[in-house]
């Protein structure tokens, strides 16, 4: 109920001046690949795998602001669940530094690891009673494919993100990013895990910036 | 005539061998044939025999071979499936690929079951790589892992792109052969073709216990036929290479000699199709036994064809034999033909050779009598033209006379028949009137001194007409007229009657007096007659008549002889027109 209102006035105020909370922000709608297949419930998606190239079905994005930001001292754990042999959510974004558990809330094993250059690992088989929870953390910038050593189709995306200013777009593109420092900066949109598309931007305090990604 | 039947014998005796030559020739010619076209057959099929031997052994090989692809094949799809090999290969991670293949390899052969003895050293790798999405070889981080190999071998297994199914492949390296089978890896994601498994093998060798069949491989110019000595391998290598690099050949085997035994080698692609370099299958098949078998094939053949030329020439013989008698009777025949021939000839010759010689001798005779006659004549005549002499040398002087004007007469008859036989009488044909010459001949006949006293009857028109010289008209009806009263009886009759018949004119004269016996040839030359008469004469008449008859385009026939009466016919052609007109 608390959530709902914090919402409803978080909406309200997105249509204030950015400024009056301090701050600038960057708004607008990144260009996705068209996507053939049928409409899809909102938050439920996959990764898919086409001429080596993997992204999200249907097509999402992550904007974020690239830079040099200081590292905070601590960050939250964050979490990729194994449930009806797929990874939920599908593609996270986490700041590098981020720890990512892993739970296995299907009633079999599953044996989660990645070759990818930005992080191996290898969490073995485990159940879902497995405790305490498999975890990783990504010290290293890049994205990381998931894979099960027991379900091949099983795929998982991480981004791991040098900052940590990013956001999800939703299926049309649509994205906001609140509470960013002034300055000059790049903005990047990760489409796919070959595709990235990046805007110069001067961000400015209490200003809200309008910036396409097509 | 011997020396005749000597030659006649050998040219049968020749003739017969020619046949018998002939008919040998063509018998050994199809026999020959028989023996050729058997032969071929046989070996033919004695081929074909050994080829489905070979195909049985070589698909009962191939089962072996397959299975173990396909074990293989199986096993190396359950590899490539692995997550991990396609973590490794999709998403960077080479480095990782061939620890985590040797981490699944270990895995997947303790998770098996003991599989046969056989089976599990046949499928024992030597060495696997794995190709990157160029086809090129990715190297291996720990060679000893994966099997160690030298560059140079490593570079075979690289193939120009990267398979899409399963292939075959052999290399050669170090003096051994590797079997290789290249299994393509596709990504589970999106069924792409991004990576392929290369796993070396030991070939199967193949050697069968029962026929002495030896297998090895040939690739790319070398030989591997670990049951031949390396100097045998070598020299045979140089013999196939020829063979199986032309490509054009459709023969898949030849005869080798291999340590001095004869072989048939078959050979057989191991991988049509495939993208590595072309490798054969050799066989080589003892041919010991076989030749021995087809030598004794050859033997039985060979004698079956000589029993049947053997029979061939016996009956060559008799059929030569019986073919010739008739030739031989043939021959014997025209021999006596000949001889009849040449006799008839040699008896012609002398009879012309008679002729010739009577006919010349007639005319030089009778122009070597005619000049006496003429001085004998003439001196008669002036003898008797004398006064002086006694009435009975008058007498005597007529007479002689007489004869000497009939001897004339003779061998003016005998001059005119040499003149015709020799064919130099010409007859200037003129309008003759024939009643009016037999009138004349008939007066002159009454006159005649010792003519006897006979009576003429006559019965022909006036002014007939016939064809003819005057001259020898006349002597024909003087000649006919003279016989009628010559062999006439006394107080007998002449009856001469003449009429035109159509085209001719027929004159018959008939007289009284004594027949001429029946098959009498009384138009024969000098023909004298066969009974004794008064009356004789130099037997020319009737045959000169008769000639001149025939020269005249006519005929003088005896139409009766009998009762007292014989009567002859002459037939003259009548002269144009002038018979309308008299």
């Amino acid at each position: 109920m608390r959530r709902q209102g914090l919402l409803w006035l978080n909406a309200a105020l997105s249509v204030i001046p950015a400024s009056l909370f301090g701050g600038a922000a960057v708004e607008g709608r990144v260009d996705l690949p068209k996507s053939h297949s049928a409409p899809v419930q909102a938050k439920r998606y996959e990764i898919v795998t086409k001429a080596g190239v993997l992204s999200t079905l249907p097509p999402l994005a992550i904007v974020y602001l690239d830079g040099n930001f200081p590292r905070p001292a601590s960050l939250p754990t964050k979490e990729v669940a194994q449930k009806d042999l797929t990874f939920v959510p599908a593609l996270l974004p986490i700041e590098v530094g981020t720890k990512v558990q892993f739970p296995n809330l299907d009633d079999q094993y599953h044996n989660i690891f990645s070759y990818s250059p930005a992080k191996r690992f290898d969490l073995g088989r485990y159940r879902p009673e497995e405790r305490p929870i498999p975890s990783v953390t990504f010290d290293n910038p890049g994205l990381v494919t998931l894979r099960c050593d027991i379900h091949e189709h099983m795929r998982g995306l991480i981004l791991v993100l040098n900052t940590p200013y990013f956001v999800m777009t939703d299926t049309a593109g649509r994205f906001r990013l609140d509470k960013l420092p002034a300055g000059h900066y790049t903005l990047k949109a990760w489409i796919d895990s070959r595709t990235t598309r990046e805007k110069s931007i001067e961000l400015k305090n209490g200003q809200t910036l309008h910036v396409d990604l097509p | 005539m011997s020396a005749a039947g000597a030659t006649r014998t050998t040219g049968v005796a020749s003739f017969r061998a020619r046949l018998f030559t002939a008919i040998m020739i063509i018998v050994a010619t199809l026999t020959a044939l028989g023996f050729y076209l058997a032969q071929r057959r046989v070996i033919a099929d004695a081929e074909r025999n050994l080829q489905q031997t070979f195909q049985t052994e070589l698909s009962s090989m191939h089962k072996i071979e397959e299975l173990r692809h396909a074990a293989l094949a199986d096993r190396c799809n359950t590899l490539v499936a692995k997550p991990r090999i396609h973590a490794a290969i999709e998403d960077n991670a080479i480095d990782l690929l061939y620890p985590t293949a040797k981490d699944e390899l270990r895995d997947l052969m303790q998770g098996e079951e003991p599989p046969p003895e056989q089976a599990a050293q046949s499928l024992h790798a030597r060495f696997y790589r794995f190709l990157d999405d160029t086809g090129a070889v990715i190297s291996p981080p720990n060679p000893a892992d994966v099997g160690e190999l030298d560059p140079a071998t490593e570079a075979q297994l690289s193939l120009k792109k990267l398979p899409d199914t399963q292939q075959i492949g052999y290399i050669q390296s170090g003096g051994a052969i590797h079997e290789v089978i290249a299994m393509p890896i596709f990504s589970t994601d999106t069924g792409e073709l991004v990576s392929a498994l290369v796993i070396g093998f030991k070939p199967l060798e193949f050697e069968n216990k029962s026929t002495g069949m030896q297998s090895g491989v040939w690739v790319d110019g070398h030989l591997d036929l670990p049951a031949l000595a390396q100097s045998a391998q070598r020299l045979l290598n140089e013999k196939i290479t020829p063979a199986l690099t032309d490509s054009g050949s459709q023969q898949n085997y030849f005869r080798v000699e291999v340590a001095g035994a004869p072989q048939l080698l078959f050979h057989k692609r191991l991988n049509p199709g495939s993208l590595f370099p072309p490798a054969y299958e050799i066989f080589l098949y003892p041919l010991a036994s076989w030749t021995a078998q087809l030598s004794r094939l050859r033997w039985q053949i060979g004698a079956a064809g000589a029993l049947l030329l053997l029979g061939g020439f016996v009956a060559t013989h008799f059929v030569a034999r019986s073919m010739s008698a008739p030739v031989t009777k043939l021959a014997l025949d025209s021999e006596e033909n000949r001889a009849e021939r040449e006799r008839a000839e040699a008896a012609l010759a002398s009879t012309a050779e008679e002729l010739e010689r009577s006919t010349r001798y007639s005319a030089d005779a009778s122009h070597q009598l005619k000049s006496p006659m003429t001085v004998l004549r003439i001196g008669l005549e002036s003898l008797l033209g004398r006064e002086g002499f006694k009435p009975q040398v008058y007498e005597e002087l007529s007479t002689l006379l007489h004869q000497t004007r009939r001897l004339t007469g003779v061998i003016d008859d005998l001059l005119l028949l040499s003149r015709m036989d020799a064919g130099h009488l010409q007859i200037a044909s003129t309008p003759v009137n024939l009643s009016q010459l037999v009138d004349e001949w008939l007066d002159d006949l009454g006159a005649l001194p010792e003519s006897p006293d006979v009576k003429i009857e006559k019965e022909f028109p006036h002014g007939l007409f016939v064809a003819g010289e005057k001259r020898y008209t006349s002597l024909i009806v003087q000649n006919l007229l003279e016989n009628a009263r010559k062999y006439n009886r006394a107080g007998g009759r002449i009856r001469v009657s003449a009429r035109a018949n159509g085209k001719d004119v027929v004159l018959s004269i008939g007289n009284t007096g004594r027949t001429i016996p029946p098959g009498e040839n009384i138009f024969e030359r000098f023909h004298h007659s066969s009974s004794p008469s008064a009356a004789s004469g130099h037997g020319i008449g009737l045959n000169l008549a008769r000639e001149l008859t025939r020269l005249h385009g006519g005929e003088l026939r005896l139409v009766r002889s009998e009762n007292d009466w014989t009567e002859f016919e002459v037939r003259f052609s009548a002269a144009n027109g002038v018979d309308a007109i008299t």
